[in-house]
């Protein structure tokens, strides 16, 4: 490499990193958030007996898998101001990924809470606890820990995915980087730069994972 | 202090329970022994509604249930139910992410709303009585499996139960284990807490119990003291059991 690229790659790194902390991160965090919320009301729904709103969570769970993610960003941000509903960026974005992380992590959090071996649920009842104060106190406790692998493999993807942001002019790290190669024509170093970034953004993730999980292990003999 | 009449349960096809009556006095040990299969674990699991009958009538002193196949019992005798009964498992059952002093005070904070110093207080005088006050910080996998059914009885005790219900309370231990839960058992009994128990532990039967229920197919064989009925039965089908499980005894 010569000086030049040198030069190109250090100065970089800064804008780059800023787009990372200012707005990957925080786009990410958010939708993660909220799509959680999401996620857990869908499976609570889809494990209720209510037939009406199952059925609207099985519909939102079919469109939002069943579409990419990148024409769902399209239609929120391009499509919806032809009727007149017109939003900012990073609002959409929040919109399309919490839409996407509740849809996909709705499956998780079902699976986990079904998991949980009907003794709990009968020994909760056993001393008169209400549907939703197991579920709280008992049951909910339990799925977390054996959902925290599959949704960090959740928020990892989402890190990632949220590079697709850049096609509805959120500057992010990706977006960024393309803004770089356009005036210094390296498109191989830039690009590869931002994906440093991103393995560096998920790389303290797992690390994160593996603490979380530890943390939660200590009632178990795993 | 509680009278079943007339109690119809089925799953399905399958009669599991075809007209069942029995009264449990106050401060007495109901026994309830029968065949596997025979519907002794379904009438308990009536008791505290985890199975809810399709006829007939429960009571506990002053709260009346009745029962028919399409009617809905309201959710709050349900609650009311349960919370003035408790329930050990042949499994355990513990909550794994809480300790033996949370598992104790759970209910107690959660549905009953106590102080927490007085379900911590409560709880630690419920551990030492089953023998556990050393074990007060230790999660369920840390104990062993009598341990743990112990941790079970001090968590149904908690809520100041007016009936205890085992559901084949030593089925799950190792040989070596069962004594020491036995032994809280049999504690109880001696203190006057009511209590219906259902159990393969024949010696332990005719100890504990005030009264034996002996079950088959869905309706009771035999009932009365532990001689009449271990001893002096003359019912074919009754005798037929009581030698197969004697036989197993040896």
């Amino acid at each position: 490499m010569d000086d030049r690229k040198i030069q190109i790659f250090l100065d970089s790194m800064l804008p780059l990193l800023k787009a990372g902390v200012a707005f990957t991160i925080p786009l990410a965090v958010v939708s993660f958030i909220l799509g959680l919320l999401l996620a857990v009301l869908t499976a609570l729904i889809r494990l209720s007996p209510w037939t009406l709103p199952k059925l609207i969570a099985r519909f939102y769970v079919w469109i939002i898998r069943g579409t990419p993610l990148l024409v769902q960003l399209f239609i929120i941000f391009y499509g919806l101001p032809a009727v007149g509903i017109i939003l900012d960026p990073f609002i959409a974005a929040t919109i399309g990924f919490t839409l996407s992380v509740g849809a996909y992590s709705s499956e998780i959090v079902r699976a986990a809470i079904l998991s949980i071996h009907k003794g709990q649920w009968e020994a909760a009842f056993s001393v008169g606890m209400t549907r939703g104060q197991a579920l709280r106190r008992v049951i909910l406790p339990q799925a977390a820990r054996v959902s925290v692998p599959p949704l960090s493999n959740s928020f990892i993807s989402l890190v990632k995915d949220t590079s697709l942001a850049a096609t509805i002019t959120y500057v992010e790290i990706f977006k960024t980087a393309q803004q770089i190669t356009a005036t210094t024509y390296e498109p191989l170093l830039l690009y590869c730069e931002a994906a440093l970034f991103y393995l560096l953004f998920c790389s303290v993730l797992s690390v994160l994972q593996n603490h979380l999980e530890k943390r939660l292990d200590r009632y178990s003999a795993r | 202090m509680i009278e079943i009449r007339d109690l119809h349960k089925s799953f399905g096809p399958l009669q599991v329970l075809k007209g069942v009556d029995l009264t449990v006095e106050h401060g007495k040990v109901l026994v309830i022994i029968g065949p596997s299969g025979s519907g002794k674990t379904t009438l308990l699991r009536c008791f505290n509604l985890l199975e809810q009958p399709d006829q007939g009538s429960l009571a506990l002193a002053d709260l009346k249930l009745n029962f028919t196949a399409s009617g809905k019992i309201p959710q709050r005798s349900i609650l009311a139910l349960r919370q003035r009964t408790g329930m050990v498992f042949q499994s355990y059952n513990l909550f794994p992410h809480m300790t033996a002093l949370g598992n104790v005070m759970e209910g107690q904070v959660t549905v009953q709303k106590r102080p927490k110093e007085e379900a911590r207080k409560r709880g630690m005088e419920l551990l030492a009585k089953v023998g556990l006050a050393d074990k007060v910080d230790a999660y369920p996998h840390q104990l062993s499996g009598g341990q743990q059914q112990r941790v079970a009885i001090a968590r149904a005790m908690a809520v100041e139960p007016e009936v205890l219900l085992f559901d084949e309370p030593t089925s799950a231990l190792d040989p070596e284990l069962v004594g020491e839960v036995l032994k809280v058992i049999k504690q109880l009994a001696a203190e006057g807490m009511t209590m219906v128990i259902v159990t393969h532990e024949m010696k332990f039967a005719a100890d504990v119990a005030d009264q034996i229920i002996l079950m088959d197919d869905g309706v009771i064989l035999e009932q009365g003291t532990p001689a009449e009925v271990l001893e002096h039965t003359t019912n074919p089908r009754a005798l037929q059991f009581l030698n197969r499980i004697s036989g197993e005894d040896i």
